[in-house]
C-alpha cells in the first residue's frame, strides 16, 4: 500500500474507491523513501501477531485456571515491548507529515481513545518521578527557575570535573605500575646511587676473585691444614703432609717423639723418628723405613743435622756420594736422635727422607721435597734463631761439598755442624734446611723479617730460610761472629734461589751464579748475599770453613773432602 | 666440563652477575629457555702457579674437582691466551684457548712435586644447564666461595654474599668460533631482562629491570606474586 501509516492508507482507500475522479493520493516519493513504509508495515504486522498470541495464551490460562508462568509471560511482554518501541520510533519520523490516527471518535475507539491520549504516568512511575525531582531540586523549588537552572548546571560541572580527575589518576597509576602494556616503560626503575655503587663494588670483588684469584689467597700464616681435609683431598694430600704446614718449633725441640707438626697430616711423621732411632748402627743405613716412597723422604732429612755425632764425622770424611750423603745424613740424624735433645721433628725426618729419595743428581743432601721444605724451613728458621755460632761451620761444610742442584746440599752437613751446636738447643733449623717450599719459605721469611735487627744476625739464616731452609739453618747462627757471617753468606748464596722456595729455586740457583763476595764481618752484609749462587759459596765456604774449622775437626775434614 | 677425557679447544665465555635474590627467577627462565633440567654444581678449584724462577715465567694450571660426582673427579685445566685483534675487540665474547684433561687424584701431588704451589682456591656452589642451541652451551650460576682455612671446604664463605656469578661458555674450534659466538650472543639476549653478560673483566652492573622481571617470572600467572 502506498502512503504512510494509517492515515495515508485511509486516504488512499477512498481514493481508490473513486478512481475515475480522484487521483490516487500518493505520498511524496521522497517521503516514502524516508519512511521506509514497507519495513514499518512488516514490523507492525509481526507486532500485531505477537500481541494476538499473547492474548490467546492468556485466554487459555484463564480457561484452564492454571497459574500462568510469569517468567514466560514476562518474556513475551518484553519482546513485544521492544518491537513496539522500534516501530514507534520509525513512525515518529512520518508522524510530522500526517495527522493523528484515528481521526474521528467513533464507536470503536471511543473507549480506548482516552487511554491512548493519556500522558499520565503509571502510579509507581509517578511516585518515583516525584521523589527524584524532589531530591534534585531540594531547597531550590522556591527559587526562580533560572537560578534553579544555574545551580543544576553548577552541580553537573562539578561532577564532570570530579570524573575527569579520577580518570587522570587512574591513568597515571596505571603507567607508574607498568600496567600499561601497550607501550614500553619510558622510565625504568633506577637504582639509587648508593646501591649501585655498592653493587659495583661487590661485582669488582667477585670478578677479581674468579678471574684473578684476588682476595682468595690465604696469608702465609693461614696456610695450615688445621681442619680436617675434605673427602676428595684426604688421600691426595696424605703423603705430602707438611706441604703447607708450618712446624711449631717449640714442639720440635722438646720431645723425642715430637707431635706431628700442626697440619702434618700424614702418618709418616711418626715413623721416621722411630725408625731412625733403630738405624743408628751403620752409616749407610738406608733411610728410615718409610711406608711409601714419598714418605721415606720424610725420614731422612732431620737426622742429618747433628754434625757433632761421631757418625757425622765419619760421614763427613767420606767422599760424598749423593746416596751416601743422604744416607749419612739419615744416619746421623738417626744417631743423633737418641742422644739428644735434638728433637727431630717429624718434618726433619721427612726432610731427610726426602733428601734421600730425591737424590737423582743432587750431590749431597739437598734433595728434599719441596713440600717438605716448607716444614723444614719453618723449623729451620726457628731453630736457626736459637743456634749459635757453630752452625756456621756446619753450613759451610755442606755447602762446599754440595753442588746445589737444590738446596739440599747443605742439609746433611749442616746438620752435622748444627748438630754440634745444637745439641744444647734442640734440633732446629739446620736440619730442615733441605725443606724448601714456597709457603714455608715465605712464612719463614716473613717470620725472619719480623725479628728484630739485633737478632737479625742470628736470625739471618732464619730470614733466609724463607728461601731455603737449608742454608738458613746453617747460617742462622746467632750472634754476629765472623764465621757466622761467612756462613750466612754462604747461606745466602745458597738461598738465592730459595726465594720462592720451589724446586725451581734450586734450578735457578744453579743458573745464576752471581758472585758472592765473601764477607767476614757484618752479618748484615750476609743478607745482601742471600741471592747468590751456590757456586760462589764454595770459595766462600772455603773461607768460612777455614774460619770455623777451629771448632770442628769434622768440619775440617769435610773441607778437605769436599774441596 | 668437557665430556671427553682430554681436549683442547677454544672456549667462548661471557660472565655476568646477578643478585642472589633473583637467582630463582633466573633458574626458571633458564629452564624455560633450555628445556633441560638443571644440574647441581659443586666444584673445588685450585689454582697452581709455578715460580717465576723456573725459567720460563710463571705458568698457571687449574685443578678442578667436581664434588657432585659420587667419586670426585679431577680435571686439570690450562687457560691459554685470549684471542686478540680487531675482531676480538668487536665481539662481546671472550675466546680463549683451553686445554683440559681428566687426571687422577695424584695430580695435586705431582704439581707440588714439580714445583707448583697453591696460589688460591675457591669453591663454586650452584647449578648449571647444558644444552644445544646453535652450539653446545653451558650456563653456570654459582656462588663463589672462599675458604678461610686451607682446604676447609665445609667452612667456605661466599666472596660476595649478595651476588652470584653467571657464566655462559661454549667450546669452539678455530674455524667455527664465529658461529659459536653468535649462538652465545643470541642466547644472552634472552637473558637481558635479568642480567647483562660481558667478557670477563668488563663490568656490567645489575640490570634495572631485574626486579620486575624476576617478579613476573616468579608469579604464578597473576595469582600470587612472590
Amino acid at each position: 500500500m502506498e502512503g504512510g501509516g494509517g492515515a495515508p492508507q485511509d486516504q488512499s482507500q477512498p481514493a481508490q474507491q473513486q478512481p475515475p475522479q480522484k487521483v490516487v493520493e500518493k505520498l511524496n516519493s521522497e517521503v516514502q523513501r524516508q519512511l521506509n513504509l514497507e519495513s514499518v508495515k512488516t514490523r507492525a504486522v509481526s507486532l500485531s501477531k505477537a500481541i494476538s498470541r499473547i492474548l490467546e495464551e492468556f485466554d487459555v490460562i484463564a480457561r484452564s485456571n492454571a497459574v500462568p508462568k510469569w517468567q514466560d509471560v514476562l518474556g513475551q511482554f518484553s519482546m513485544v515491548n521492544l518491537e513496539l518501541f522500534k516501530i514507534v520510533e520509525d513512525t515518529k519520523k512520518m508522524s510530522k507529515a500526517f495527522v493523528v490516527h484515528p481521526k474521528n471518535v467513533n464507536a470503536e475507539n471511543a473507549t480506548i481513545l482516552p487511554v491512548m491520549l493519556s500522558s499520565k504516568l503509571l502510579p509507581e512511575m509517578e511516585i518515583d518521578d516525584n521523589s527524584k525531582r524532589e531530591q534534585l531540586l531540594h531547597g531550590m523549588q522556591n527559587l526562580p527557575i533560572t537560578s534553579q537552572l544555574d545551580k543544576l548546571k553548577a552541580r553537573i560541572d562539578m561532577i564532570g570535573a570530579a570524573c575527569e580527575s579520577a580518570e587522570k589518576v587512574i591513568a597515571d597509576t596505571r603507567k607508574a605500575y607498568g600496567l600499561d602494556t601497550r607501550q614500553r616503560l619510558t622510565t625504568l626503575p633506577t637504582l639509587d646511587k648508593a646501591q649501585a655503587a655498592k653493587i659495583q663494588e661487590q661485582e669488582n670483588l667477585l670478578r677479581a676473585a674468579v678471574n684473578h684469584g684476588e682476595g682468595l689467597r690465604l696469608p702465609a700464616d693461614q696456610r695450615l691444614i688445621t681442619s680436617a681435609l675434605p673427602m676428595h683431598l684426604i688421600d691426595v694430600l696424605a703423603v705430602s703432609d707438611g706441604f703447607q704446614t708450618y712446624v711449631d718449633a717449640s714442639a720440635m725441640y722438646s720431645k723425642n717423639t715430637p707431635p706431628m707438626s700442626s697440619g702434618n697430616i700424614g702418618s709418616n711423621q711418626g715413623t721416621p723418628l722411630q725408625t731412625s732411632g733403630a738405624q743408628l748402627s751403620g752409616r749407610s743405613v738406608p733411610s728410615p723405613s718409610v711406608p711409601t716412597a714419598t714418605s721415606s723422604l720424610d725420614n731422612t732429612t732431620s737426622p742429618l743435622s747433628y754434625a757433632n755425632s761421631p757418625r757425622s764425622a765419619t760421614n763427613m770424611t767420606n767422599a760424598p756420594s749423593p746416596q751416601q750423603q743422604i744416607q749419612q745424613q739419615q744416619l746421623q740424624l738417626q744417631q743423633q736422635q737418641p742422644r739428644q735433645k735434638m728433637m727431630q721433628t717429624p718434618q726433619q725426618q721427612q726432610l731427610l727422607a726426602q733428601q734421600q729419595f730425591r737424590q737423582s743428581s743432587m750431590q749431597g743432601l739437598g734433595q728434599n721435597q719441596l713440600p717438605q721444605l716448607h716444614d723444614l724451613q719453618s723449623q729451620a728458621q726457628q731453630k736457626f734463631q736459637s743456634l749459635q755460632g757453630q752452625h756456621q761451620m756446619q753450613f759451610s761444610q755442606p755447602l762446599a761439598s754440595q753442588q746445589f742442584q737444590g738446596r739440599q746440599l747443605p742439609t746433611g752437613h749442616i746438620q752435622h755442624g748444627i748438630g754440634q751446636s745444637q745439641l744444647n738447643q734442640g734440633n732446629q733449623l739446620t736440619r730442615h734446611i733441605g725443606q724448601f717450599s714456597a709457603p714455608a719459605n715465605s712464612a719463614l721469611f716473613t717470620a725472619a723479617q719480623s725479628a728484630s735487627n739485633a737478632s737479625m744476625i742470628s736470625n739471618m739464616p732464619a730470614t733466609m730460610a724463607s728461601q731455603s731452609i737449608h742454608s738458613r739453618m746453617q747460617f742462622a747462627l746467632t750472634g754476629g761472629n765472623a764465621q757466622r757471617t761467612h756462613a750466612s753468606q754462604i747461606l745466602s748464596d745458597q738461598m738465592f734461589s730459595m726465594g720462592t722456595a720451589n724446586a725451581s729455586n734450586l734450578m735457578s740457583m744453579q743458573q745464576q751464579p752471581p758472585p758472592l763476595p765473601p764477607q767476614q764481618g757484618g752479618s748484615q752484609g750476609a743478607f745482601g748475599n742471600l741471592t747468590q749462587n751456590t757456586q760462589n759459596l764454595q770459595p766462600n765456604m772455603a773461607a768460612a770453613l777455614q774460619n770455623s774449622s777451629q771448632h770442628h775437626p769434622n768440619f775440617q775434614q769435610r773441607q778437605q773432602n769436599q774441596q | 666440563m668437557s665430556s671427553r677425557l682430554e681436549s683442547t679447544f677454544h672456549e667462548c665465555v661471557v660472565q655476568g652477575i646477578i643478585e642472589t635474590q633473583h637467582v630463582e627467577a633466573l633458574e626458571i627462565l633458564l629452564q624455560g629457555l633450555c628445556g633441560v633440567h638443571r644440574e647441581r654444581l659443586r666444584i673445588h678449584e685450585l689454582c697452581l702457579k709455578s715460580s717465576p724462577n723456573l725459567g720460563n715465567g710463571t705458568s698457571e694450571f687449574w685443578l678442578v674437582s667436581d664434588l657432585e660426582q659420587p667419586e670426585p673427579t679431577w680435571t686439570v685445566r690450562h687457560i691459554g691466551g685470549a684471542m686478540r685483534g680487531a675482531g676480538a675487540d668487536q665481539i662481546s665474547v671472550l675466546v680463549r684457548s683451553v686445554a683440559e684433561s681428566r687426571v687422577s687424584k695424584n695430580a695435586l701431588r705431582l704439581f707440588y712435586a714439580l714445583g707448583y704451589r697453591l696460589d688460591h682456591e675457591l669453591l663454586r656452589v650452584g647449578f648449571s644447564f647444558h644444552f644445544q642451541r646453535g652450539a653446545q652451551i653451558t650456563v653456570t650460576v654459582s656462588s663463589v666461595n672462599k675458604m678461610l682455612k686451607l682446604h676447609a671446604i665445609d667452612e667456605a664463605v661466599p666472596v660476595t654474599p649478595g651476588i652470584q656469578l653467571v657464566e655462559v661458555t661454549a667450546p669452539a674450534s678455530g674455524e667455527n668460533y664465529t658461529e659459536v659466538v653468535a649462538a652465545i650472543t643470541s642466547f644472552c639476549e634472552h637473558l637481558a631482562p635479568l642480567l647483562h653478560l660481558s667478557k670477563p673483566g668488563v663490568l656490567t652492573g645489575v640490570v634495572p629491570t631485574a626486579a620486575a622481571a624476576a617478579a613476573s617470572l616468579m608469579s604464578d600467572g597473576g595469582g600470587t606474586i612472590l
